[in-house]
């Protein structure tokens, strides 16, 4: 059989759609996970890129960043905490926003560092206080590489909290490691097409976001590029 | 702990994290080259990796179990297709960093377009697309590990089994060793763009190096850095 | 020999960028085509090694039309220099040199060897040879590429805009070293340059372009100076043309006066009385070896005790010489502009005096000059 037949097959059943294991519920459970460990990993990463970028010291620790983080096994992580900590929130939150705040870090930097020279010139010529230039002119032109940045953290939190599972947490990972544990690959395949279908989701809502946020005159630019 | 099986785990994570990277390769050059070549073919090509790598790699991994099993393949194909969103952009950033006066030049003097190609562009595009493959394969090596979800080992292995024995120093092995791979193969392919590329200034660079940060869903402004 | 026959480069959307052109670009010379921008100059040298193809038109090259040749072989055998040199970065500059040698089969060995040879010919010093561009200046760079385009001996070089990228300096001596390049290889040279003093300094013939891409007028420059076609062309060449068409009448055709020359060892009361008789104001003092120290003024020698050498008295400096057998008329009134006294040195070869020129004496060299047929251009136009 193919995996849709399998995941279809699952997926018709009627009690999959209710109770406190049903799929509304894990698609919720997935989104509130993956909203809040991109709202916190944000916060953190969006005024500490703009900083970097800006003043250009601590840039060497972004490079370094940048080449290492990849390197992290999710997995080793989310394990790791839930020795030390039990099963609790932090023990999913904290492997979560880790994992998150990369790329966002990353893509704000290089876009708040990469404003054209003379743009920040013109800037500070102007008499912009350091807060102006930086609310007026370097993130709205860094802003296509926020946004970018926000979009690739979205995607590894969903599918690290998809991982999550394997330590106990809610979510769409939950049909696919219990499945696993019974054989149950109908299971197993409803959650994984689900999880498939949500990503897609989310990475739709960033093209809205993206078209909200960004400047037409940038988008443009960047698109002939 | 099973001291014996760590060097054959680790041989398996080289296996499945640098196979995806170097087929990724294979598929990308002629790919990107292409995407050179007609302009056009880009941004469809650009997309559609970015949509496969927002799917996260557990779910993946599950939609080709009922056609593969659970063998090397299942895994090795996800991350292969992981690895294009970042090398195709290399691909093609490598090629786009050969200066006009230098491929006109070469026209000049007589080159073929394929002589062209393979004595002029490439070699000047290898270190941005060894950049690529540096992203590529400290990904793939780390993502080989949540393979062991479904019985494909890995060192993860190392670290579901210290969960389920609640044994934190097989998990500090398994993830360190992973880690330690990762920077392994990005050491050695940062000596090989050294040794490839004697004609490169050697400079103390603050930015990251030509690194494809992130998931881009149209071409990158201006090449990575 | 390159001839072009009613060619014409038309773009879609409807530019024009060169407009039935016929010229005729003789063999051993250089050729320059010059012109605002996009007036069709580079085009039309982009056409000669078929990097654009013409829209109507025949280019041939020595008689053969250029069409029925492979764009790949006519390469090999057109050097071609570029603005931004174009060298290849991952190559050392001895394999950047012997690129074509290389792609026309000679060996490693031997196209490094012919790199050599033509970096001693182009005045870079061999310790380069194995360095890699990013490490050469871009005045090196340049000469690079030049003798990158002469590697495998074309007889036809291309250049586009070859020298606009670097400081005057530079650009000055880089200019120097075609024309000596030239003087012993005689190629076919097509250079295109926006720079009219750069095209009057290194062509034997001078192309000016319209915008449109026609020719305004095709002539020698001294030629152009001397009688521009019309007003387009006289504007293009700038306003002091005139100073400018000296450079190209010889120095020696000047008369120059011996009379208040003097020994450094000659009585000064003697020269006073000299130079008074003939009405001079100044004396030009020289050496023991007839070279020249500097300018007395009469009544400086007048004042001197009596028995009193002509060395001794206070000396205003000399200031430029110009050379009475290879400079031009311009360099004499140069010379003359910048003395203090008004009155420049001739010297010869050795650096001795010849005699002193003045205005009325430039005027009337200028006046014979322009009645005259323009004599040959002498060897540095200055």
């Amino acid at each position: 059989m193919s995996f849709f037949s399998y995941a279809w097959n699952w997926i018709k059943q009627p009690q999959q759609w209710h109770g406190s294991g049903g799929i509304p519920v894990r698609i919720l459970e997935q989104l509130y996970y993956t909203g809040l460990s991109l709202i916190i990993a944000a916060l953190i990463a969006i005024p500490l890129g703009i900083l970097i970028g800006h003043t250009g010291r601590g840039a060497v620790l972004v490079v370094n960043i940048a080449n290492a983080w990849r390197a992290i096994p999710t997995l080793a992580l989310l394990v790791l905490l839930t020795i030390w900590l039990g099963f609790s929130v932090l023990a999913w939150l904290i492997p979560l926003v880790v994992l998150g705040i990369p790329p966002i870090l990353v893509n704000v930097y290089e876009g708040v560092a990469g404003v054209d020279p003379e743009l920040k010139d013109a800037a500070r010529g102007m008499g912009m206080t350091p807060w102006q230039q930086v609310r007026k002119v370097e993130v709205p032109v860094a802003m296509p590489l926020i946004v970018l940045g926000l979009r690739t953290g979205a995607i590894f939190v969903v599918a690290t909290a998809t991982i999550a599972a394997y330590i106990g947490l809610g979510g769409l990972g939950r049909y696919i490691i219990d499945g696993l544990a019974v054989d149950n690959y109908g299971e197993v395949a409803g959650g994984a097409l689900f999880v498939v279908l949500l990503a897609l989701a989310v990475q739709a809502l960033f093209v809205g976001v993206r078209r909200a946020a960004v400047p037409r005159g940038l988008r443009e630019q960047v698109r002939s590029s | 702990m099973d001291w014996s099986a760590v060097p054959g785990l680790t041989w398996e994570s080289a296996y499945l994290g640098i196979v995806p990277a170097l087929i990724g390769l294979v598929v990308s050059l002629p790919l990107g080259i292409a995407c050179t070549r007609w302009r056009w073919l880009y941004g469809p090509v650009l997309s559609a990796t970015s949509v496969l790598y927002a799917l996260p790699s557990l779910a993946l991994f599950i939609v080709l179990i009922p056609y593969t099993g659970l063998t090397d393949t299942t895994v090795i194909i996800p991350l292969t297709l992981f690895s294009l969103c970042v090398l195709v952009p290399a691909v093609v950033d490598g090629m786009r960093s050969v200066p006009d006066p230098v491929r006109q030049a070469a026209t000049a003097m007589g080159f073929g377009t394929l002589r062209r190609l393979v004595q002029v562009e490439l070699p000047i595009a290898v270190p941005i697309v060894i950049a690529g493959l540096r992203v590529a394969m400290v990904s793939s090596i780390s993502l080989a590990s949540v393979g062991q979800l479904i019985g494909v080992s890995s060192l993860g292995y190392l670290i579901i089994d210290g969960y389920q024995r609640d044994f934190a120093t097989e998990i500090y092995v398994g993830g360190g060793l992973i880690i330690a791979l990762a920077l392994v193969c990005d050491l050695l392919l940062v000596l090989l763009r050294r040794s490839l590329t004697p004609w490169r200034p050697r400079r103390a660079r603050g930015r990251p190096e030509n690194v494809p940060i992130g998931v881009p869903a149209q071409p990158l402004p201006g090449g990575a850095a | 020999m390159i001839t072009f026959e009613s060619v014409t480069k038309r773009y879609p959307g409807g530019t024009v960028a060169v407009d039935s052109l016929d010229l005729e670009i003789p063999g051993g010379q250089t050729m320059v085509l010059v012109g605002p921008s996009g007036c069709g100059k580079t085009t039309t040298l982009r056409m000669i090694n078929r990097l654009i193809e013409p829209s109507s038109g025949r280019i041939l090259l020595d008689g053969q039309d250029m069409h029925e040749s492979n764009p790949v072989t006519l390469r090999r055998g057109i050097g071609y220099v570029i603005q931004q040199a174009g060298l290849f970065p991952h190559r050392t500059i001895e394999d950047n040199i012997g690129t074509v040698p290389s792609l026309i089969g000679w060996g490693k060995a031997k196209a490094r060897a012919r790199a050599r040879e033509l970096m001693a010919l182009v005045g870079l010093d061999e310790s380069l040879a194995r360095r890699y561009p990013y490490q050469l200046s871009g005045g090196q760079q340049q000469r690079v590429g030049v003798a990158r385009a002469l590697a495998a001996d074309p007889p036809v070089l291309l250049m586009d805009e070859p020298f606009s990228a670097v400081d005057p300096i530079v650009r000055a001596s880089l200019q120097d070293e075609l024309l000596r390049l030239q003087a012993e290889l005689h190629k076919t040279v097509v250079l295109v340059t926006h720079d009219v003093e750069e095209a009057i300094k290194v062509g034997d013939q001078v192309a000016i372009f319209r915008p449109g891409g026609k020719i305004a007028q095709l002539d020698t420059p001294e030629r152009l100076l001397a009688a521009p076609a019309d007003s387009y062309v006289e504007n293009f060449l700038g306003f002091d043309r005139g100073i400018r068409r000296l450079s190209f009448l010889a120095a020696s055709g000047l008369s120059l006066d011996d009379r208040s020359v003097v020994g450094e060892d000659t009585s000064a009361s003697m020269a006073a009385e000299t130079a008074r008789r003939a009405g001079d104001e100044w004396v030009l003092v020289t050496d023991g070896g007839h070279q020249p120290r500097g300018w007395a003024a009469v009544s400086g020698l007048e004042a001197l005790p009596s028995g009193s050498r002509a060395g001794q008295a206070r000396l205003e400096p000399y200031g430029h010489t110009f050379d009475v057998r290879t400079d031009s008329l311009r360099a004499a009134l140069d010379a003359t502009v910048l003395s203090p006294t008004g009155q420049a040195v001739g010297v010869d070869d050795d650096g001795q005096v010849v005699g002193v020129t003045s205005y009325e004496r430039l005027r009337d060299a200028i006046h014979t000059a322009e009645g005259a047929e323009p004599a040959a251009a002498p060897e540095t136009a200055s």
